[in-house]
């Protein structure tokens, strides 16, 4: 491409008054905006969080994408309805279902196993969109760790007592799907 | 003899101390700047004392020893490693001739005793003191160049060649800048510059254009920001030391902040007053000062030091980095002939009130001479505002009609 190429737009820089070429506001301005920031980052006024002495406060856990878990209807049964469409949105491939008959009327399948690798997990939350029974969400648990990969790997067990441990905190989303949230 | 290693020992003590810690200070600043906290968790190793992270430069440290010490396969081996040694060794040889405080009054603490007082400068009473920082802070140039062309990559060439066309270019208006002090103090020794400006008032105040002039290119000589181009991490990588790591890049790194305090010492000492502030740090005429005077005299040089250190830094965060013609252009088109009509005219003026108050006693001509260097400053920036060379239209030129843009 020239310089003399059509498909060039040139933009006129914005001219300078004189206090400008002297070189006055620019030395003031960046000398007074620095100044306010030292002054209030001395004054504690910061945004890093001194985790893990503090946690940090997130803003909206029904929209933030930590770890999953599997909801439960009011009955307690899982709501998977092993239908693979999570497993199908999921681009990294790290949801894992063995369906099975169902033993209640009200639905076919059911997900006899049903493991997310959290290691493999690239928490993108495609899983829950693509759910058509609400059934897998992402809570808002950021602190992930384990000793090992496979304790990483979890299992229907695993992701059901996640839902009972972060079920008073997060509702579940829909209230078409018996969630609680508005 | 003794008495010089004890000094060197303290100086270079020291300085490497106030380096580390210059380096953790800078952080935090930049942290701070920022809206962050910075490094505040290194305290006493295996314990939870974190002491604002004063433990921090020991961490760096000794992290930077136990580095992998990686010489790449394509360079110049010799120069390569002459090159980080040539630039501390130059860098903390001008501490020659800085004098870290005033005098020691004479003592006598055991086996130790001294009949004569001590001056605070490892060389003292060399005549050519300016001089011999001028030439050392030259050949520093060198560790840069070399480093550059040694390391054989194209990074570490560029930022040599900005690095040696920048720091020649930035010498010229330094120097300039403070030829004024010369010829108001009438010496090159970097005490009695000092005592000078406690007899007739900080060069600051004097010659305000020469402190602007010689403070900008002083920036420029220390490569900091805004003109850190040799280094420029977002252009060139690490510039002259993409190449380097382990125990070399911290010599280097450890040159740049040299360069800084020495950078800081010298506006200090040649514009700032040196060890002088009025009321508590004595009778600049006195051959011998007592204890008291001595230690506020040190206190006083170190904490000037200190702030114009932290003015760097604060710098630093505050403008964004001039373009590289931008920087040429301020060089050899403002700071230059800002630096010549700083001479001239100071000249003029000493030479005036040389010929009509050859006694200087007269408060007329102190006054006179003093709002003259005022006036000459503020015209000549306006004058420079009005003229602008800085604005230079350096958009790619379009093929055969070159000259139709504006």
């Amino acid at each position: 491409m020239h310089a003399d190429d059509p498909n060039i737009t040139w933009i006129e820089e914005p001219k300078l008054g004189l206090t400008g070429r002297m070189y006055l506001p620019l030395l003031a301005q960046g000398l007074t905006t620095t100044f306010k920031h030292i002054s209030r980052s001395l004054r504690g006024d910061v945004v890093t969080v001194s985790y893990p002495d503090e946690e940090p406060v997130i803003g909206n856990p029904l929209i933030y994408r930590g770890v999953h878990r599997l909801n439960k209807d009011a009955g307690g049964r899982v709501k998977c309805v092993a239908c693979f469409l999570c497993a199908t949105a999921c681009p990294a491939h790290c949801i894992d279902i063995i369906a099975e008959e169902s033993p209640w009327p009200d639905r076919e399948k059911y997900p006899q196993s049903f493991t997310i690798d959290e290691l493999r997990c690239i928490y993108c939350g495609m899983c829950e969109e693509a759910c058509p029974v609400d059934a897998i969400e992402l809570t808002s648990l950021y602190n992930l760790t384990g000793r090992s990969r496979e304790e990483m790997i979890f299992d229907k067990e695993k992701l059901l007592s996640v839902f009972d441990m972060t079920k008073d905190k997060e509702p579940m989303q829909s209230p078409a799907m018996g969630g609680t949230a508005t | 003899m003794l008495e010089a290693i004890i000094k060197i020992g303290l100086l270079i003590g020291g300085l490497m101390t106030a380096a580390a810690y210059f380096v953790l200070l800078e952080r935090r600043m930049a942290a701070w700047t920022q809206d962050r906290i910075g490094p505040n968790r290194v305290g006493i190793p295996l314990t939870n004392i974190r002491l604002w992270g004063l433990g921090q430069p020991l961490a760096d440290g000794l992290k930077f020893i136990f580095k992998e010490e990686y010489t790449p396969a394509h360079v110049d081996r010799r120069l390569y490693i002459l090159a980080p040694l040539a630039i501390v060794a130059t860098a903390l040889a001008i501490y020659a001739v800085i004098p870290f405080g005033s005098l020691i009054p004479p003592f006598h603490i055991g086996p130790l005793r001294s009949d004569q007082p001590i001056e605070l400068t490892v060389a003292p009473g060399v005549d050519v003191g300016l001089i011999f920082v001028f030439a050392l802070a030259s050949i520093a140039v060198y560790g840069v160049i070399l480093g550059g062309w040694a390391s054989n990559s194209k990074y570490s060439f560029l930022g040599g060649l900005r690095s040696s066309a920048q720091l020649i270019a930035y010498e010229l208006p330094m120097g300039l800048g403070l030829l004024g002090v010369v010829l108001a103090s009438g010496t090159m020794n970097l005490t009695e510059i000092i005592k000078s400006q406690a007899q007739q008032g900080w060069f600051a105040l004097l010659q305000p254009l020469g402190f602007v002039v010689f403070v900008v290119a002083s920036f420029a000589e220390a490569a900091r920001l805004p003109f850190d181009l040799p280094e420029a991490e977002q252009e060139l990588i690490g510039g002259y030391h993409t190449e380097y790591s382990g125990m070399k890049l911290i010599l280097y790194l450890i040159a740049e902040f040299l360069h800084m305090i020495t950078a800081s010492f010298l506006i200090v000492i040649l514009f700032l007053g040196g060890w002088h502030l009025p009321l508590i740090t004595g009778d600049p005429n006195a051959e011998t000062i007592g204890w008291f005077t001595a230690i506020a005299r040190i206190l006083v040089l170190q904490a000037k030091v200190v702030l114009v250190i932290l003015f760097f830094m604060w710098v630093r965060w505050s403008w964004p980095r001039f373009r590289y013609d931008q920087l040429m252009n301020l060089a050899w088109k403002i700071m230059l002939p800002l630096g010549l009509v700083n001479l001239v005219a100071l000249a003029i003026l000493f030479e005036a009130r040389q010929v009509n108050d050859p006694d200087r006693l007269s408060t007329n001509w102190a006054l006179l001479v003093f709002a003259g260097s005022w006036l000459t400053f503020f015209v000549a920036w306006l004058l420079t505002g009005i003229i602008n060379p800085l604005v230079a239209d350096n958009r790619p030129q379009a093929v055969g009609q070159a000259s139709s843009l504006p």
